[in-house]
């Protein structure tokens, strides 16, 4: 296309699709740009590849035939969607859950920060031509995936919080399992540390690039490590605790210029803290019951199913007719990897939801990604794209 | 004791039960005196107040730059439809507002616009807040409410085929719809370099055919795919 730049030029700038089927949108991402030889003249973006009507199918089933459609949001750490959910609910019934469950959910939750931050890094070192790190990350990151496996039967698609509680109690040896796998992910990051902090070609590439200020992330809405990069420290686990994490001893990370490198560095400094957290929680471990004994939630067991009759219409009516929330409208907000995951629920009373409406952390910073690499070059945007780690899953539901 | 804002940097004061209380208290009596607020009781969790459509603009930006309450971050724009909704006997729709504020942990609130399905539009917030112009695509896209003002209400998440608005309580959950081409986008990018001071002297071409010139638009039906049979 022929154009005139403000400075009174008249330019040939070439139109290129970057996506929706391209190996550095890490999903299915579409951006068409207008590039004066490398650099980022104009650009505008195009998500819904990925939308499979999630907020239309949660209608049709019951509160608990949600979760496994939370597994899909970001698909990687799904135990924080799963816990973010129940959280949400669990608030419309004002119940408390059991110690155990509370202190599991912190663990399984800062385990589920630590590999979605570490695809968000590798990745993004990846697109930057940095390989090794990618094998330092990956290989403990296959370690909770084991862990995963092990717990819930399954890697990816985990389901395994519960409205009022846990799917079932952690397996023989799941202590030593954790502490194991939390060194082997710390002599990962310790190595790609060394690797990174000090390295020129990484600096060059990410420092003063694609940088965003605090204003602008506020408007845009950005929470999560993406708002934290550009001076704003704001973390729900502090402000607004949830989970008890006000009794949990670790920092917010913030960084200073909202680059490319901040918002990578902020999140390889979270791990560090996740680690930590992670050590208090399974310090805190202790046996128990892991679901509520609250007749809304809980399934009775199956010595009172078996033999007593209000007992089995409970259990009944718990599985056909789903839980049963208080007609009304209640957000309920987790910090997810990504930052701020919220749950619009619509409650009309019945075991269906009415509306669950997610509140999706990527989709803020996607809105942002054509302000974000104007001006840039298109190798810098793919630089940029991977440190906002957007999660096809979540962006387009 | 009141909460102080949190400056560039600095960590805001932890919420607690007493501050949320105390800024809703204060919230809804400022809303309520000036922009004909009232309650809505279903948020029986936090604070939702219910705005006629002409004071929204004006409660938005003077929620925004409040000094005392800095409800400075759009977290979420979305639509309810209450079409058989047990006991409703309000507006078809609402569209909901949920915002935040970032030097004030305790500050979350939901504004509420009930919008009659004859009408299906309220004013846009879209220059208010930049995250709004997705945010309002999108609950345009689900639920075909309209937002004036919003210079590009494009669908957000369906293709540019896609007939009627899914989220609507009527709209039938096992229906498919054809799509046959990307969006195209090439007049928002010249829209985009417009407003970077270029000026478009000549149009890109490309060779992807617009959605009229494929001729599907609207066809072929989905009941005619095979495909479809089995959704039965």
């Amino acid at each position: 296309m022929k154009v005139r730049t403000p400075e009174g030029d008249k330019i040939d700038l070439l139109t290129v699709n970057i996506g929706p089927s391209h190996p550095a949108t890490h999903g299915a991402l579409r951006a068409f740009v207008a590039l004066d030889g490398e650099t980022v003249s104009g650009a505008v973006t195009e998500i819904g590849y990925l939308h499979r009507g999630f907020e239309k199918m949660v209608e049709q089933g019951t509160y608990q035939q949600v979760l496994p459609y939370t597994d899909r949001l970001n698909y990687c750490s799904a135990i924080l969607n799963n816990i973010g959910f129940c959280t949400a609910v669990e608030n419309m019934f004002e119940v408390s859950i059991p110690e155990r469950t509370t202190t599991l959910r912190v663990l399984l939750s800062e385990l589920s920060r630590i590999i979605d931050h570490e695809v968000c890094v590798a990745a993004a070192c990846v697109d930057l031509g940095a390989l090794t790190n990618y094998w330092y990350m990956f290989n403990p990151r296959e370690d909770v995936y084991a862990i995963w496996e092990k717990l819930s039967g399954a890697r990816l698609t985990n389901a395994f919080s519960r409205i009022g509680g846990m799917y079932r109690d952690t397996y023989e040896g799941f202590e030593d399992d954790v502490a194991k796998v939390l060194v082997s992910i710390e002599k990962g990051l310790d190595d790609a540390f060394r690797l990174l902090e000090h390295n020129r070609l990484f600096i060059e590439r990410t420092r003063g690039v694609c940088g965003f200020t605090p204003a602008q992330a506020i408007g845009f809405g950005w929470t999560g490590p993406c708002l934290r990069s550009t001076g704003v420290d704001r973390d729900l686990r502090k402000d607004e605790p949830y989970l008890g994490y006000e009794t949990y001893d670790f920092q917010t990370v913030v960084g200073t210029h909202g680059d490319t490198y901040d918002r990578l560095m902020v999140r390889m400094y979270e791990m560090r803290e996740s680690l930590s957290i992670c050590r208090q929680a399974l310090g805190r471990l202790k046996p128990g019951p892991i679901n509520t004994d609250d007749a809304r939630l809980a399934l009775p067991g199956h010595d009172k199913a078996y033999h007593d009759m209000e007992a089995l219409i409970n259990h009944f009516k718990l599985v056909y007719d789903g839980v049963r929330p208080p007609a009304g409208e209640h957000y309920g907000a987790t910090e997810a990897a990504n930052g701020e995951l919220g749950f619009l629920v619509v409650s009309d009373g019945s075991g269906k939801p009415w509306k669950i409406k997610v509140r999706p952390p990527c989709l803020t910073q996607f809105a942002a990604y054509a302000d974000m690499v104007e001006g840039s070059l298109v190798a810098d945007a793919v630089a940029c794209l991977s440190s906002i780690n957007i999660i096809a899953g979540e962006l387009d539901r | 004791m009141s909460a102080q804002p949190a400056g560039p940097g600095q960590a805001p004061t932890p919420a607690t039960d007493e501050l949320r209380q105390e800024f809703r208290t204060r919230v809804f009596q400022v809303l309520a005196q000036t922009f004909q607020a009232e309650l809505e009781p279903a948020d029986r969790w936090g604070l939702t107040v219910v705005l006629p459509g002409s004071r929204l603009r004006d409660a938005v930006a003077f929620l925004r730059d409040s000094e005392e309450f800095r409800l400075d971050m759009m977290v979420d724009i979305t639509a309810i439809d209450y079409l058989g909704y047990p006991g409703h006997d309000q507006a078809r729709f609402a569209v909901v507002y949920n915002l935040k504020s970032t030097a004030y942990a305790a500050h979350r609130l939901r504004l509420k616009v009930r919008v009659e399905e004859e009408s299906a539009s309220v004013p846009s917030v879209h220059d208010l807040f930049a995250i709004a112009n997705w945010q309002e695509r999108e609950t345009w896209d689900q639920y075909g409410i309209a937002f004036d003002g919003h210079p590009d209400l494009r669908r957000l998440l369906n293709h540019i085929e896609f007939v009627g608005h899914p989220l609507r309580k009527d709209y039938p959950a096992r229906k498919r719809q054809w799509l046959s081409t990307n969006d195209p986008l090439v007049a928002p990018l010249d829209a985009r370099l417009r407003g970077r001071g270029f000026e478009v002297l000549e149009g890109a071409g490309l060779n992807s055919p617009t959605v009229e010139e494929t001729g599907l638009l609207g066809k072929p039906s989905v009941e005619k795919i095979n495909v479809v049979g089995r959704h039965k």
